[in-house]
């Protein structure tokens, strides 16, 4: 076992995931812009990114393998294959909050981007791009934990008799464990976490300083560098990003010089035009390859196929149906946590400093990477004590462990937004605990509530994908479902039938959509219109 | 300056003392300065007491201490001679920024005070009766955003008063509502706090609106200074329902204003 090896492997998966974040970053930038500017392109762009976040990372590996593993093929198309599911895993979220920010840039804001004529390159760089900073970094940190958690899927996949694999810590520990080497599991594991931990510590200081600098109204002191180097690297950053009207919105008034020059520098429109068909090329381009794929995979497959497929569906509804059994139960056990422990979090400020940055590393840390260990020393009790019913009791830990904390820290987040006078009067009331939850704190917390839910049950999925079919999890041991959709998509593709397992992705995409058409987006609709905790303060 | 500053007389005796802080002083986490300190006050039976001083002297904070809401760094509260030593709805909070939960009704804000301390039908009765106080009959059903600031701040009043506090704390209730609709909730502000259909036997008005203060209270303390102490208290001795045409009423003004330290403008 060589530890340099290990070490690499971290530091390429990391990399990957970083490098991926930071072009999702850049493309949402120019897709947010184009979705403010164009209400075409918003009426399409919004409902696709909230209907491909619903879909679980795995439900888009039939796609992948067409696309990339037999479009691309060789090292480079698995490259590409693992670098398009880390990408599925870490944009949406960045996506969509870069997007709200672009959205609620103030108004004011706007009018002096518009006073001073500037143009498209100099409104993103000195208004939009500023503005959208605290919510990408606030948001740095769940995508980070999404592409960290899929690497057992997307470095290394078997599909019929091959298996496909990238460089990265995800291939290096499954290659442990098909070997039965613990001692490197733990190595890896051991460079994984202090990657986690690094990583989690740099995006937090980050985030508090994005909200500190870019912030509006924020109670955040800016803190300033000390270090020469440090101080090298902020006075050329402030020289590049000097006009930054949001941190200098005041001092444009003042400073005649100034608006003598931003109006002397003013951008030309056609970048716009550029962007935006730039940006329409692009999108065409993809869907064309992708269609063209489809066609493809549909014709290959048989008539008599597909009236297999089709005759097996109300099969496969059945399994979904099982498997939204087992999400419900995974959601219900989250928030129930979410609702005791953030409350405790959110109402006693010592013991949320102390277990903050530990729930946040586990929250990061990859739990496919050492759900292994959990099944080798639990397996020989739980088989015993539940013959029957032990591979569920897997897939929930499974399933719990890749979602439970994105409903406890929105609702923790969702607790703390509660206005201080709302508390005084709890307290002054003398309201019980039952009560205060009841009928303030949960009604409080709700849009929070939501929102944090949706993202559990959407990894929720994720975590049951791999539990519902792993096989040699540890050595000759294998984790298989008796019933589940997400088995039959591994299983299908394991076995090389991509067209079924293609298929079973598309009826569960289908239902996932229609799912948050109807039930997440009614639930955030009635957040937006009651639950609005800031129209209880009137201060007019 | 007198230390002890009400004056006992033959109509203020002590059995009638309602709240009265003993040498409250305050001093945020952290911060290396007392915010105040030996505030002695006193609220008599049917008196509106008056908090005035200038920002950052911690009145809010000091209504906060008699709350409990927020504990004294030393000193004691006494509540009809018991020590006060928790938040009770005895002690009942009208916040500056009016506090009322958007996703409840008119009643439903009200009857919050009253959860799980009797039946919801006698809840229901007894929140009906204080919006009818209030003023507010009619519009039990409505949301709080379908209320105006002054009918918002009625529903925080009413939800204080159904408590049955024996005090009511007010942090500048009106400062948040525009002038004719705080002027009109002013004239009926005392009628409703000393209305014999409630519980409350004092109040306690932090505000910087000094025709306010003259306006409504019994007795004025003046705050000043860092860290802040009483400085200087007044009785306001004008017949009620007051009116700023009483010649003495620009009087009190200019007394409370020099107390303050403030050169009062000309009309």
């Amino acid at each position: 076992m060589d530890i340099s090896i290990i070490a690499l492997a971290t530091l390429a998966t990391v990399l990957r995931i970083l490098a991926l974040i930071a072009v999702s970053i850049v493309l949402g930038w120019g897709l947010a812009y184009l979705s403010i500017k164009s209400r075409t392109f918003e009426n399409a762009y919004i409902p696709l990114v909230n209907a491909f976040e619903s879909i679980p990372v795995i439900g888009f590996l039939p796609i992948v393998l067409v696309a990339f593993i037999s479009g691309v093929g060789g090292p480079l198309g698995v490259e590409l294959a693992a670098d398009f599911l880390v990408f599925d895993a870490v944009v949406w979220n960045i996506w969509i909050g870069i997007y709200q920010a672009f959205k609620t840039v103030p108004e004011p804001l706007l009018e002096v981007a518009d006073n001073y004529k500037f143009g498209i390159w100099r409104r993103l760089k000195d208004l939009y791009i500023p503005h959208s900073l605290p919510r990408i970094t606030s948001n740095l940190f769940s995508s980070f934990a999404d592409g960290l958690f899929y690497i057992s899927v997307s470095e290394i996949f078997t599909v019929g008799v091959k298996t496909y694999q990238t460089f990265g810590i995800g291939t290096t520990i499954a290659v442990f464990l098909q070997q039965g080497n613990l001692l490197g599991v733990y190595y890896s594991l051991a460079f994984v976490a202090a990657a986690v931990i690094i990583v989690t510590l740099t995006f937090s200081r980050l985030s508090k300083r994005a909200i500190a600098k870019y912030g509006l109204n924020t109670d955040l002191p800016i803190r300033r560098y000390h270090s020469t180097i440090r101080k090298y690297i902020y006075s050329t950053w402030r020289n590049m990003s000097r006009e930054n009207i949001v941190s200098r919105f005041g001092s444009r008034f003042r400073n005649k010089k100034r608006v003598r020059y931003s109006e002397r520098e003013q951008e030309p429109n056609y970048l716009g035009a550029v962007l935006k068909y730039s940006v329409y090329f692009l999108l065409a381009v993809i869907a064309v390859y992708l269609l063209f794929w489809v066609y493809a995979t549909v014709t290959s497959v048989s008539g008599s196929e597909w009236s297999s497929f089709f005759s097996e569906t109300p099969f496969l509804i059945y399994a979904m149906g099982v498997d939204y059994l087992r999400v419900a139960v995974i959601a219900l056990a989250s928030a129930f946590l979410a609702i005791t422990l953030g409350y405790y979090l959110a109402v006693h400020k010592k013991a949320s400093t102390m277990l903050t940055p530990i729930i946040q590393i586990i929250g990061a840390f990859p739990a496919p990477t050492y759900f292994p260990l959990i099944f080798i020393a639990t397996l020989p009790f739980l088989a015993s004590a539940l013959p029957f019913e032990y591979t569920e009791v897997y897939i929930f830990i499974l399933g719990f462990l890749s979602c439970f904390y994105y409903v406890l820290f929105d609702f923790w987040i969702g607790v703390q937004a509660i206005p201080s006078e709302f508390w005084e009067v709890m307290r002054n009331h003398e309201l019980g605990f039952f009560t205060r939850m009841r009928y303030i704190i949960l009604p409080a917390a709700f849009p929070y509530l939501i929102t944090g839910l949706s993202s559990t049950i959407n990894s929720a999925w994720a975590g049951i994908a791999i539990a519902e079919y792993w096989p040699n999890i540890y050595g000759t041991h294998s984790l298989i479902a008796n019933i589940g959709m997400m088995k039959f998509i591994s299983v299908n593709l394991a076995e090389g039938n991509i067209a079924a397992a293609a298929y079973i992705s598309l009826i569960f995409a289908v239902v996932v959509i229609i799912y948050g058409l109807l039930f997440t987006r009614s639930l955030m609709d009635l957040a937006r219109k009651k639950y609005v905790v800031e129209e209880g303060i009137y201060a007019g | 300056m007198d230390a002890n500053p009400i004056p006992s007389t033959a109509i203020e005796k002590e059995d009638k003392k309602i709240l009265q802080s003993i040498g409250l002083s305050y001093r945020f986490p952290n911060a290396s300065k007392f915010t105040f300190t030996d505030i002695n006050l006193k609220a008599y039976k049917d008196q509106l007491v008056a908090i005035v001083g200038p920002t950052g002297t911690g009145k809010s904070t000091l209504l906060r201490n008699l709350a409990y809401l927020i504990p004294p760094t030393s000193g004691t509260v006494l509540l009809e001679g018991k020590p006060v030593t928790k938040p009770s709805s005895r002690i009942s909070l009208v916040h500056q920024s009016i506090a009322t939960f958007p996703w409840m009704t008119a009643l439903e804000n009200v009857k919050l005070s009253l959860k799980g301390k009797m039946d919801n039908e006698q809840a229901t009765k007894n929140a009906q009766k204080m919006l009818d106080l209030v003023g507010l009959r009619g519009v039990e059903d409505n949301y709080p955003k379908e209320m105006s600031g002054g009918m918002r701040q009625r529903v925080a009043i009413a939800r204080s008063l159904v408590a049955s506090p024996s005090v009511l704390l007010m942090d500048e209730p009106f400062v948040h509502l525009d002038e004719l609709t705080a002027t009109k909730l002013r004239d009926e502000i005392y009628k409703i706090v000393f209305n014999p259909r409630n519980t409350l036997k004092a109040a306690i008005l932090v505000s910087h609106n000094l025709h306010e203060v003259v306006h409504l209270a019994d007795y004025v303390y003046v705050m000043n200074g860092s860290p802040a102490t009483v400085i200087d208290t007044f009785k306001i001795d004008l017949p009620r329902p007051r009116s700023e045409r009483t010649s003495n009423f620009y009087d009190y003004i200019d007394r409370i204003m020099k107390g303050l330290d403030v050169t009062p403008q000309k009309a």
